[in-house]
């Protein structure tokens, strides 16, 4: 292990891709475009305003907590087994939901609701951010607070629907702004925040490169821990907001929700790589992620195809990223 | 964007975290590696005091039976992350496991061809696994989490959207049923199925060329490249071993259930990862044992049973499995940071900037 040995993070050379994208770059965006093209010719509904209105519905969820994975695995590295990667993050949005039905029955004004919901939901995230600090795997540190988060879920709701009623969570599911759903705006609004932080201030610069190269991050004078603290908080909150927006679209706090929806905010953060040129784990990829996983279940439910396939969709799908990813990095070198 | 660009610029990372690496302390004994066998010992005393039925044979050998399969997953998955990787589709072998063989006793095959059909299903789980990652470069968590998204398909267009398999008990052949349900000198076959399986996999890892080949495979992949082991057999070796591993838990659970019930396997992952890693810190280096992977199995075991038996319901059950996890893990890296500075043993598995700058050096040497 001499220094000349020792070579780069994996960088591919940044005037190469700087200069002229290679056809690699654009094989992501070619695949897109070839399903949801499939998708509109195959069903004449999949373009109506409506359909449309429903997908970005369906995305606002994965796409808000996806973000904040994807904030995790910025400040983290995308290393699954020892970088960041925050499993908790399903747990949480649905015991924030729970949190929130809760509240709202009890009587607790909508906005305050969603508050307790977000609240409870950040002091899980404050758990794992310290326990990260501390030195714990993120992939284990998670893990144990999904359980935990899981659990609290069961306890508060004893496993039973909790259904919400009254007109802030009638708002928050069928508002629609200038022909798009509210939460549509709430994602793109979110996505836009944290693209500026983590794309544009010196705060987001640095957590990129606390998670590609913590040792050389340190050796700059950089504090990887407070990245990575801010980083799991961040991730927490924005889950449970999402939690709260699922439970409004659903009408209900559905006891065991958070599990079913972990894979699919993974698959929407890890997704994003395919529409960043230098395979990166990006913000705005995230969101279009999010919309065109949306796409793809309700553009496979209008062709018909039984919901077994769906997740065997999913998993092809990721498979065709990671590979495509892979052979990119592959070429790169 | 630009920015971004500049800091993944070629930056060598300082020598400081390998140097340290090779700094191992032998002797004295880190208060850290008895966290987990100290958690057991606490967690028994707690619920003796509370419930005086955990003592009884009875039920001691009851927790043994009920964590049998966990015990048999978190072994595979032992060998797997021995061999430096993870994986999260056990339950997709275990449950394929149990569906074929399953199905085969249902059509009225004979006990010896539904176990080698069940083995051979979940075989091939390992096999798609090992070409992601060996072949295709695929990381290893992302590959088994895109198994497992598949193989929940994959099982729900076998049994026609989910429908269960139930076996009428006098149709299973005695062959089949003594595998799950059978007595072995009056101890349950489960565990002692169970135990075998520990065995072999623990003088495999413990005393075999293959066992320090697949460490060293796991541990500096690249200086094990250079020194000539084939590691890219290795590590294909280890995650088909695995899932045969899981799969023979599923036959048991066909066997033990007497039918198939999909996704029941994947129930499995959670605590077969936490347990394993429990088991990582008992060891001075930070491995992870088929000794220690057990201690944490147990530990799973007995919390299980403890809070049933003072009738706590069982939605507080994730919760304290959550906890005990969280304050085993967090003890240890604590504890191990207050000893010794150079970061060896688990602090070297658990501490993420060090190892991350280890395995970067480790990820860069491959070609």
């Amino acid at each position: 292990m001499s220094a000349t040995l020792v070579p780069v993070d994996e960088a591919p050379a940044p005037g190469a891709s700087r200069t002229k994208p290679r056809l690699a770059a654009w094989i992501g965006y070619a695949g897109i475009t070839a399903v949801l093209l499939l998708f509109a010719f195959g069903s004449p509904f999949f373009l109506t305003a409506s359909n449309i209105a429903t997908i970005l519905t369906q995305a606002s969820v994965f796409g808000i907590a996806g973000v904040g994975l994807a904030i995790v695995i910025i400040a983290g590295g995308d290393d699954v087994l020892n970088g960041g990667i925050d499993l908790s993050t399903g747990a949480v949005a649905g015991l924030a939901g729970t949190v929130t039905a809760l509240a709202a029955a009890a009587g607790t004004p909508g906005m305050v609701a969603v508050l307790y919901g977000v609240l409870v939901a950040t002091a899980i995230g404050v758990v794992n951010g310290l326990s990260v600090t501390l030195g714990l795997r993120p992939l284990l540190a998670t893990l144990a607070t999904m359980g935990v988060a899981a659990s609290l879920e069961l306890v508060f709701s004893q496993n039973l629907k909790i259904a919400v009623t009254g007109g802030f969570f009638e708002a928050a599911r069928g508002s629609v702004l200038f022909g798009i759903p509210l939460v549509a705006w709430l994602m793109a609004l979110i996505g836009a925040a944290v693209w500026w932080v983590y794309g544009k201030t010196s705060w987001g610069v640095n957590s990129y490169a606390v998670g590609q190269n913590p040792t050389a991050a340190q050796v700059a004078g950089l504090d990887p821990r407070r990245y990575r603290l801010a980083s799991y908080v961040l991730s927490s909150a924005l889950a449970g907001l999402a939690g709260t927006l699922l439970v409004a679209r659903l009408s209900a706090a559905v006891p065991g929700i958070g599990t079913q929806i972990l894979l699919d905010i993974i698959l929407v953060a890890y997704m994003s790589m395919i529409f960043s040129r230098r395979r990166l784990v990006s913000v705005v990829g995230t969101v279009l992620a999010a919309v065109f996983v949306a796409a793809l279940d309700n553009g496979l439910t209008l062709l018909g195809v039984a919901s077994q396939w769906v997740g065997a969709a999913k998993g092809l799908l990721i498979l065709l990223v990671l590979a495509s990813v892979t052979l990119r990095g592959r070429k790169n070198r | 964007m630009s920015t971004i660009e500049t800091l993944a610029a070629p930056v060598e990372p300082s020598p400081g975290p390998v140097a340290a690496y090779s700094g191992k302390k032998r002797g004295t004994l880190q208060a850290s590696r008895l966290v987990a066998p100290g958690t057991l010992a606490l967690i028994l005393i707690v619920f003796s005091v509370l419930s005086p039925v955990i003592f009884t044979v009875g039920n001691l050998f009851g927790i043994l039976g009920q964590v049998a399969l966990l015990a048999l997953a978190a072994i595979g998955l032992t060998l797997v992350v021995r061999a430096g990787g993870i994986d999260l589709s056990i339950g997709v072998a275990l449950d394929l496991g149990a569906l074929a063989s399953a199905w085969l006793i249902h059509d009225g095959y004979r006990a010896w061809v539904a176990v080698a059909g069940g083995l051979l299903c979940a075989l091939a789980v390992g096999a798609v696994n090992a070409l992601l990652i060996v072949i295709l470069r695929i990381p290893a968590f992302l590959a088994t989490l895109s198994v497992w998204f598949a193989g929940t398909s994959v099982q729900q267009l076998l049994t026609g959207g989910g429908a269960p398999i139930y076996l009428s008990a006098p149709l299973v052949p005695d062959g089949f049923a003594v595998i799950g349900r059978g007595y072995f000198l009056g101890i349950d076959a489960a565990i002692v199925n169970a135990v075998s399986i520990s065995l072999v996999v623990a003088l495999l890892l413990g005393i075999t060329r293959y066992g320090r080949k697949l460490t060293m495979a796991g541990e500096q992949p690249s200086a094990a490249r250079i020194s000539g082991l084939r590691t890219n057999a290795l590590i294909a070796s280890a995650y088909l071993l695995c899932a045969v591993i899981a799969g023979f838990a599923g036959v048991v659970l066909a066997a033990r259930s007497n039918g198939y019930v999909p996704g029941s396997g994947q129930a499995y992952l959670m605590d077969a990862i936490g347990a394993v890693f429990i088991g990582a810190t008992i060891s001075r280096y930070g491995r992870v044992s088929v000794g220690g992977t057990l201690i944490g199995v147990v530990i799973f075991g007995l919390l299980d049973n403890g809070l049933n038996l003072i009738g706590l319901s069982f939605f507080w059950q994730d919760l304290a499995r959550g906890l005990v996890l969280l304050s085993i893990l967090l003890a240890a890296v604590v504890l191990g940071r207050a000893k010794s500075r150079p970061a060896t043993g688990i602090f070297a598995l658990l501490r993420t900037t060090k190892h991350q700058a280890l395995t970067n050096t480790a990820k860069g040497n491959r070609k």
